[in-house]
């Protein structure tokens, strides 16, 4: 087994394998694992050389091998990869050396969603099946390799894992910049790898040795795991006609030999690299003792892009996301409004949160469904780290296994049925896990009674591999109002956990003033007597200014603060100013104008002063309705262009906001405003066009139901059919998907006849548009605008 | 007014127009967001290339016929591929903006367009002195989508350049490129310093679109 030498004793893998059939014959953008079954005996000749040189580790001729790029019959996946397999196992024979055979296992090529079109879902069956011919094919580990992307490496994990016994190495190509192309940092891609339990991991590909070293340190900081390193010889270089990398065996050697020396427990080669290379590598790496790698402490939760390490004063998580006791929320979970929701997620990014808690949690809705949906919306706008929030464990498994990152979970209870559902969970996909210090008999009345349940916790979860840094122990905050020594209890606790147990805290901070009048000014003086008794993270709302002000007075005062550079940044000059353009509203400029202009704030402030004195129907009739018509005619003579239209379009927005709020019941009813679907169609993932429209649509006080892009027709009527909708607009970019806007307007033809279709898009015309059978084509967003004012209200 | 700035108010739609304050702030904050999260990957591999008959060019061991592209190629012997990308980071911002602020969206997605125009012309230059070096002279760049040359050719292209391992640059199963701020192209290269008119956006038959280069 590999896994017995693995980290005890320096490892080789081969070299080069793409580059080495370049030189054989392989043309550019032939795939190379179709000469795997017919030009077996030069595969076989490149294994044995790497074996003979000394390799421990032979990779299969199998990196591109996945459904997705062998789409058809000509060559059959599970032959490639068979004769892969068996061509290492013959070279092992002829060479008379064992050695350990890899499944190497290249990325898809395709990029997943919400970046690009491909599903998580899709990404990991290809990866299955794939892995699934090699274990029986007889192979010892997979290895995957040469990735860029955190959320195809997790499809590849998981796959390997769950369809294998294999044991699974992971490297990925980092740039000078110490990044993967789709935006992860070492942090989080070692954070991300050891929550998913591989067995290595590393880097390969992309740079020479000598650049890798800085990525290396790195490496070393944050991993616990043994580290894998596979450079190119060197960057790669153009001469005429042909790619060539330029470091020799003897120097690529010598690199290779001071990475050993930094501890790492694998070491081989990739693009350029030959077996003289890898010979040379050997010869002067030989006898370097294996250096077991240290456990690392560092609480890290992780999004795709961004790590947030534990530590350093305290963490923001932002507690908007969460419809308890919101009558907002809770109609815009009713009605899939997913914007409502990412909207929030940004506005607490902008106020300063590091991490977001998610809860979606109703009970007349699908949480599932819904958890799924929020998390991959607010992983499409934000890198924020997320904390997954639902006492229901379908919907936390759901949510862990398509989370982009390693996440905190909230939460597990002392209660053994709570920790026997949640562990495996967390054992299996990684994360930090919140513990709350209550069992069945309920929140002990003490501070010692909580730190029990809190050493119960960690000890059961230690039965898991779970560590103490995967760790974060609620001891609860109770009202005062009710429970006099509520706070007092909560911050010894705290204490004790955090210095005494050594385990990250959270609380839920404002539950501490329940019942009490001006909540928060117990909340936030409760937060800062939290922070100093050892609170490592607060869910509060970054909304709340007494609450940042107590987060940054804080931090300034006990050093965290480098030179007071947030405070000062926060609030130098506070005091002279006068909050924003309070004089704007006076008179100088009439709301009319504002809008025309597309000044959103002086919108905003004219609109609060005009409700005390007029009715919102009358500011609706008088100045904005005017003011969007001058400003649309002007767009359509050529006078005013897309960027004004729509800054006034905002403006707009913002007045609607704020006379919404000052409207009763009944004026402000959304029952009977007219409902339009919105879609970019099938295989289409261009969407600003749509969105302009929609932006308009809304300020001429459209309902618009924003189905996305890439929307599958039959989602469209469904949703079309489910709220009797009498419009659709669909929106495509390219020739190639006019295909399935005419396929939708087919299906929607059969199923809802009563429904009008408007279409738009860089490739359409009115030709192309009455080719397809579309009812109107909008040359610019206006068009669209007058023909469903003139269908669904003139 | 800088060249860039230029180019995303022609993007824009303003055509001649003169452009408001409130715009040109928008544009200059645009850029300024650019700056620091696109991230500018390129690549390019030089093949021989063949003139076969009719409107058929080889390179590789590919064959496109177009008669556009065959034209734009006419006296050349080299042909470059190119790709490249301002990466995931972009896309990430236009779509964020897009819940909070269209006008902004709007402006970061002409500005980033003009952003990647002008890194594909500094990789172009620096191609150009590479190649002036053996003596070859490059025409303008020509990509797929333009004039009959089919967009389809953007998979070939991004195949033989490992688009998606080199430079994260991929496409999608209906030909579409993610990240979608990227560029797949050709530039033909001739021992011949021909005085070529600028031939991209010119090339296309549709000669009433708003932006059009040389209408401007």
């Amino acid at each position: 087994m590999i896994l017995e030498d693995l980290g005890k004793k320096l490892l080789f893998f081969d070299g080069g394998m793409g580059t080495l059939l370049q030189a054989k014959g392989l043309k550019p953008g032939e795939l190379p694992e179709t000469w795997n079954l017919n030009h077996a005996e030069e595969i076989i000749g490149i294994h044995q050389a790497y074996m003979e040189v000394g390799s421990h580790i032979v990779l299969t001729n199998t990196f591109g091998a996945n459904a997705l790029k062998f789409k058809d019959d000509t060559y059959p996946l599970k032959d490639v990869v068979n004769a892969a397999v068996s061509h290492v196992k013959t070279a092992s024979e002829r060479a008379g050396k064992k050695v350990y055979t890899a499944l190497d296992i290249g990325p898809t090529g395709k990029l997943l969603k919400p970046m690009g079109d491909l599903e998580f879902e899709d990404a990991y069956e290809a990866f299955r099946e794939v892995m699934v011919y090699g274990e029986q094919a007889g192979a010892d580990l997979i290895h995957i390799e040469t990735m860029s992307d955190t959320y195809e490496i997790k499809a590849a994990v998981l796959a390997a894992k769950e369809n294998t016994n294999l044991p699974v190495f992971v490297t990925a190509i980092f740039d000078e910049r110490k990044k993967l192309l789709t935006g992860a940092d070492v942090a989080v891609f070692v954070s991300m790898l050891e929550g998913l339990r591989v067995d290595a991991l590393g880097i390969n590909c992309g740079l020479g040795p000598v650049q890798m070293k800085p990525v290396l340190e790195e490496l070393f900081r944050y991993s616990s795991l043994p580290i894998i390193v596979k450079p190119n010889a060197g960057l790669p270089k153009q001469r005429g006609n042909e790619t060539y990398y330029d470091v020799e065996p003897a120097e690529f050697a010598q690199t290779m030999r001071e990475i050993a020396d930094m501890g790492a427990a694998v070491i081989g080669g990739c693009c350029g690299t030959t077996p003289e290379h890898i010979r040379s590598m050997i010869q002067v790496c030989e006898g370097v003792k294996a250096v077991p790698m240290q456990k690392k402490k560092d609480t890290i939760v992780c999004s795709y892009g961004k790590a947030v390490v534990f530590g350093n004063g305290s963490k923001i998580i932002g507690e908007r996301i969460n419809p308890t006791g919101k009558k907002k929320f809770k109609q815009a979970l009713k009605d899939h409004d997913m914007d409502y929701i990412l909207k929030e997620g940004i506005m607490q990014e902008e106020k300063g949160a590091h991490i977001l808690d998610v809860n979606v949690g109703l009970p007349d809705i699908d949480e599932k469904e819904m958890m799924m949906e929020a998390i991959t919306g607010l992983q499409g706008v934000t890198s924020l780290p997320l904390q997954i929030d639902t006492v229901d464990t379908a919907a936390m498994e759901a949510a862990l296994r398509i989370y982009n990152g390693k996440p905190m979970v909230n939460s597990v209870s002392g209660k053994q049925e709570s920790m026997d559902a949640v562990f495996p969970l967390i054992q299996k996909y990684g994360g930090v896990v919140v513990g709350l210090t209550l069992d069945e008999n309920g929140i002990p009345e003490t501070a010692d009674g909580r730190v029990e349940i809190a050493e119960k916790i960690i000890v059961e979860a230690a039965k898991y591999g779970i560590e103490k840094k995967d760790l974060v122990i609620d001891v609860l905050a109770m009202t005062i109002s009710s429970e006099p020594k509520g706070a007092m209890i909560t911050l010894e606790a705290l204490k004790k956990v955090r210095y005494g147990l050594g385990v990250h805290t959270i609380l839920g901070v404002s539950n501490i003033s329940f019942g009490l009048p001006m909540r928060p000014i117990i909340n936030a003086n409760f937060y800062t007597m939290a922070m100093y008794s050892g609170l490592s993270c607060g869910i509060v709302n970054p909304a709340s200014e007494e609450m940042m002000k107590s987060y940054d007075a804080y931090h300034a005062l006990m050093n965290f603060d480098t030179n007071c550079e947030r405070y000062i940044g926060n609030y130098s000059g506070r005091q002279t100013k006068q909050p924003a353009g309070q004089t704007a509203g006076k008179g100088l400029m009439t709301l009319q104008t504002a809008i025309e202009k597309g000044v959103k704030e002086e919108a905003r402030l004219i609109t609060q002063e005009l409700v005390q004195t007029q009715q919102p129907l009358d500011i609706i009739n008088t100045q904005l309705i005017p003011a969007l018509d001058y400003v649309g005619k002007g767009f359509e003579k050529g006078t005013v262009f897309l960027p004004q239209l729509l800054m006034s379009a905002e403006a707009a927005k913002t007045a609607f906001a704020v006379l919404k709020e000052s409207m009763t019941g009944e004026e402000s009813s959304e029952d009977n405003k007219e409902k339009v679907v919105l879609a970019t169609v099938k295989g289409d993932i261009h969407d600003i066009g749509k969105n302009i429209v929609k932006v308009l649509l809304e300020n001429y006080s459209f309902d618009v139901i924003d189905l996305g892009k890439d929307v599958p027709p039959e989602l469209i009527v469904k949703r079309v059919k489910e709220q009797n909708v009498k419009l659709v607009g669909l929106s495509a970019l390219m020739t190639t998907t006019v295909v399935s806007m005419e396929e939708t307007i087919r299906l929607l033809r059969k199923e809802a006849p009563d429904c009008k279709v408007m279409v738009g898009g860089a490739v359409l015309n009115q030709d192309y548009a009455d080719m397809i059978g579309a009812d109107f084509y909008g040359k610019d967003a206006m068009q669209s605008v007058y023909y469903a004012q003139n269908l669904l209200i003139h | 007014m800088d060249q860039l700035t230029k180019e995303a108010i022609r993007y824009l739609g303003y055509g001649r127009n003169a452009v408001d304050e409130q715009t040109l702030a928008l544009i200059a904050d645009a850029f300024d967001i650019l700056q620091s999260v696109a991230g500018r990957k390129s690549i390019y591999r030089i093949f021989c290339l063949e003139h076969m008959d009719g409107d058929k060019i080889r390179f590789g061991n590919l064959e496109v016929e177009s008669k556009s592209l065959a034209k734009n190629m006419k006296g050349c012997d080299r042909i470059v591929i190119f790709g490249a990308t301002l990466g995931i980071g972009v896309d990430q911002i236009i779509r964020r903006t897009s819940l909070t602020d269209m006008a902004k969206a709007v402006v970061l997605q002409a500005c980033a367009a003009a952003f990647l125009e002008k890194y594909c012309d500094e990789c172009q230059e620096q191609i150009a002195r590479e190649l002036r070096e053996e003596g070859r002279y490059l025409r303008p760049r020509f990509s797929p989508g333009y004039g009959d040359f089919s967009i389809e050719y953007q998979g070939s292209i991004t195949r033989m350049l490992d688009c998606a391992k080199t430079i994260g640059l991929t496409i999608t199963d209906s030909s579409m490129m993610t990240p979608t701020k990227s560029v797949t192209a050709v530039i033909g290269a001739s021992t011949s310093k021909e005085n070529c008119h600028r031939q991209g956006c010119e090339a296309c038959a549709k000669k009433d679109c708003i932006y059009r280069r040389d209408t401007l």
